[in-house]
């Protein structure tokens, strides 16, 4: 019978160069530190030896555009490629330096895929999606120099409304940690992503952050109170700047009704910088 | 406002290295057939990426492309 033997989730701009532009030493300070965090996090994930690592995240109009936007994808085959841009910049620029290629799970991928839809989750699927940053930062920042677990993306809509509900995401968690247990592996998960920025999506209105608002969802996570996470509408996760928290459900799901651990948690002017870590029977 | 218009040539102008090059060159040129608003239109050809944000285009895009990212 398998299990999910480590689960954390984390900010996923990880770099000292972007926080040093959009917020001077102190963005530079606090990325370091939060970094020094999630790797303290990736060695105890690799002391676990995971057969595979889920990664839930979003896409940020990279791999999806205006072809397709799925609410929930699941990505599948036999290996996935890092997001190509010329000249990046921003948040885009933090792939620069990272390995092309990463092996991916797909046996693993393809029973969350399969079962899911058996299960009445309409997932989307792809074979050729690349992953952004908001993939492969928090998994480079992990494994540093160690070898990168078999992974199993999945791309959660937290941007193009109408997205997918909280309550939905955390029912689809609910049915990866069927999938897992039903498997014969050791899994690890993550979800990526906030905490609160960017509210309203507004360019005028970056550099705003709810800290309240994000105090209140690490309470319900430390506690291990799930129900009032699920009550979160789109509209309070886009006024907070909290889309990404979508994410975050399908973890809550997968590890309920498991308490969280919070590792790091820095405001910024930009952006709250959260690392946490479950605490699993 | 027409929010599949603006996105599409935001995501075109950041993927597309070749009309982005057209576009830097001569924007009215490049916008030319495209199914814009005259403030989109504007907003395009002025580079004001704040405006096009506010006329429906994605922050992620706005703040991403080469050259013209606002952030």
């Amino acid at each position: 019978m398998g299990r999910i033997v480590f689960a954390g989730a984390m900010s996923h701009v990880l770099d000292p160069d972007y926080y040093e532009r959009a917020c001077g030493a102190v963005g530079r300070k606090t990325v370091i530190d939060i970094m020094g965090e999630i790797g303290r996090m990736g060695e105890r994930l690799s002391a676990r030896k995971p057969d595979a690592l889920i990664v839930v995240a979003d896409d940020h109009l990279n791999a999806f555009s205006f072809n397709c936007v799925p609410a929930m994808c699941v990505r599948i085959g036999r290996s996935v490629q890092r997001m190509t841009q010329d000249h990046a910049e921003a948040f885009d620029k933090v792939l620069d330096h990272m390995p092309t290629e990463y092996p991916l799970h797909e046996a693993l991928a393809n029973a969350i895929l399969e079962q899911g839809l058996q299960s009445g989750f309409d997932l989307a699927l792809s074979w050729e999606a690349p992953v952004d940053h908001a993939f492969l930062s928090p998994v480079n920042t992990l494994h540093g120099a160690r070898t990168i677990p078999p992974l199993v993306p999945i791309f959660v809509n937290a941007f193009v409304a109408p997205q997918p509900t909280a309550r939905r995401c955390f029912a689809f968690g609910q049915h990866i940690a069927r999938v897992v247990a039903r498997s014969p592996w050791n899994v690890g998960i993550i979800a990526t992503g906030g905490l609160s920025h960017f509210p309203e999506l507004s360019l005028p209105r970056v550099g705003e952050t709810d800290t309240v608002f994000d105090k209140r969802l690490i309470h319900w996570m430390e506690i291990g109170e799930h129900a009032p996470l699920q009550e979160l509408t789109a509209d309070e996760l886009h006024k907070t700047g909290s889309h990404e928290f979508l994410n975050w459900m399908v973890l809550l799901g997968a590890v309920t009704p498991a308490r969280a651990q919070v590792r790091y948690f820095g405001e910024l002017a930009r952006i709250n910088m959260a690392a946490v870590e479950w605490t699993l029977a | 406002m027409s929010r599949y218009a603006v996105n599409s040539l935001l995501y075109r102008l950041k993927k597309d290295e070749a009309f982005r090059a057209r576009f830097l060159e001569d924007a009215n040129a490049a916008l030319a057939g495209a199914d814009l608003t005259e403030a989109e239109r504007a907003a395009f050809v002025a580079h004001d990426m704040r405006k096009l944000n506010e006329l429906g285009g994605y922050l992620h895009l706005v703040m991403s492309i080469p050259g013209l990212a606002r952030h």
